[in-house]
């Protein structure tokens, strides 16, 4: 059965190249869940046949592209704002937005570096005048996230005049995981998966606004693959498969 | 607050890139005549690998520009930590850094047409100027270079406006820090990054095009003051 898909397929794509697109799913989705929806996307093929396709970059520019009519089947956003935003715009279907994941900030070093207390002495003696790797908080959801924490903790008069603000947080993770800065604050998720660098300090998740990924249908009428996908991220399978990449999922109904 | 006057931050961004952009045209202007006069004049092995090389930052894509930049003038990059250890110079995360970001960007288009001017002038003349006497050098400064005129005033024209609209290569580099490395064209991005930021974007465009139209019409103006003085010169 199987096997005479896999024919019919490769068929059609032999025949019209172009037509192979139609048959799989793309999915724009926020740069800080790379790993785990390329897993996912790898898992949801092996077992429905549908190939799943990535588009990643901040969810700004995302969701400015998805406005603009860009081809996504399904869009998923680093945070609420900007989901919001592409609701008001008409740019996804409002009834299918859905909470995906959540995840946890934390302050970040070179590989060999110590543990951090969150002391406005102690981030100042580890900058000494260098700067601190963020994603924007002007702009980008993990910089927001970041700034909102550090501004509860009373740290941000101390680092807001030593950022590099990023165009989005795996930027930020590189820059530390390179050495071109001495601290840098990103997902736990990002941290976890970079080897170049070592967790200095976790923000308490009490100091930030729930962060919040969100899943939403933008086709007009969605397709029935796009609604199988959608439903498959607050799966069993999806949901494990964020747990172990460290997003917390307790949230997730 | 009226529509018409700047806000600090527009300001800011509006100087600071005038600022990166001219000290771009003031470092790599000399060296791009300097190039451009060997390139012309002389041929020698591997005339055709300097030539490519001088183009490479208009064939790649900026990202890859600044991400090179980023690796050699970094802070741990073999050229960034050299000259940070022994001058103190430090262009990672500095508006320093975003005109060397936008000089190497620029460095193509400055090169070109002052290259075709002086493959226009005719070496007669140089030789002319060597026959009655002058250095090698003070034929160079008063025969070919005011005859190349035009085409350095071209490629400094290109390479400014490359210089100001810079993007890539310039975030890639030095991020994107307000006051230090944010330039209109970031400033621009910031602005569409941002939920409500439509209004703030379309402002930035409106200045950005009325400084690419000034200095277009200022150039005009001047490029004809100088082709009247050559040719008044040459007649």
């Amino acid at each position: 059965m199987i096997c005479r898909q896999l024919i019919v397929l490769s068929v059609l794509a032999a025949l019209l190249p172009s037509s192979a697109a139609a048959s799989s799913l793309t999915v724009f989705a926020a740069a800080s869940t790379r790993e785990a929806m390329e897993r996912i996307g790898a898992a949801f093929e092996e077992e429905t046949g549908t190939p799943v396709v990535f588009s990643f970059a901040g969810t700004g520019t995302l969701a400015r592209q998805v406005e603009a009519g860009a081809p996504a089947d399904l869009f998923v956003s680093a945070d609420a704002d900007w989901m919001d935003y592409a609701v008001e715009e008409d740019a996804v279907l409002p009834e299918s937005v859905r909470l995906i994941a959540s995840n946890a900030l934390v302050l970040i070093g070179p590989a060999d570096g110590s543990p951090l207390e969150l002391k406005a002495a102690e981030i100042a003696a580890l900058l000494d005048g260098e700067r601190l790797a963020i994603a924007d908080p002007e702009t980008v959801p993990a910089g927001r996230y970041g700034r909102a924490s550090l501004e509860k903790l009373g740290l941000w008069q101390e680092v807001s005049g030593q950022l590099a603000p990023m165009e989005n947080v795996r930027v930020a993770l590189a820059s530390v995981a390179r050495g071109d800065t001495p601290l840098g604050l990103v997902y736990r998720t990002d941290a976890a998966i970079e080897p170049g660098v070592a967790v200095l300090a976790e923000l308490p998740q009490d100091s930030h606004p729930e962060i919040e990924y969100l899943a939403a249908l933008t086709g007009t009428p969605p397709t029935q693959q796009a609604q199988t996908f959608l439903a498959y991220l607050t799966g069993p399978q999806a949901q494990e498969i964020l747990q172990s990449l460290g997003f917390v999922t307790d949230k997730v109904e | 607050m009226s529509f018409f006057n700047l806000q600090p931050d527009e300001w800011q961004a509006l100087l600071l890139t005038l600022r990166v952009a001219a000290a771009a045209l003031a470092v790599s202007l000399p060296l791009a005549i300097l190039v451009a006069y060997v390139l012309a004049r002389y041929r020698f092995p591997g005339h055709g690998v300097v030539n490519a090389l001088v183009h490479l930052p208009l064939v790649l894509p900026p990202v890859v520009t600044g991400y090179v930049l980023l690796l050699t003038f970094g802070r741990k990059g073999p050229v960034g930590a050299f000259l940070d250890d022994v001058f103190g110079i430090s262009f990672a995360f500095n508006w320093t850094g975003a005109a060397l970001a936008a000089g190497v960007m620029a460095f193509p288009l400055i090169v070109r047409p002052i290259r075709l001017s002086f493959e226009a002038v005719d070496p007669k003349l140089e030789e002319a100027a060597k026959s009655l006497g002058a250095h090698r050098l003070v034929s160079f400064l008063t025969v070919t270079l005011p005859l190349a005129l035009p085409g350095i005033l071209g490629g400094a024209i290109l390479g400014f406006a490359k210089a100001m609209g810079e993007f890539g290569a310039t975030i890639t580099f030095v991020s994107n820090i307000p006051g230090e490395t944010r330039t209109l064209a970031l400033a621009l991005y910031t602005a569409t990054q941002t939920p409500s930021g439509d209004l703030a974007a379309f402002r930035l465009t409106l200045i950005a095009a009325f400084v690419a139209f000034a200095a277009l019409i200022a150039s005009e103006l001047l490029a004809r003051r100088l082709k009247i003085r050559l040719g008044g010169d040459i007649a």
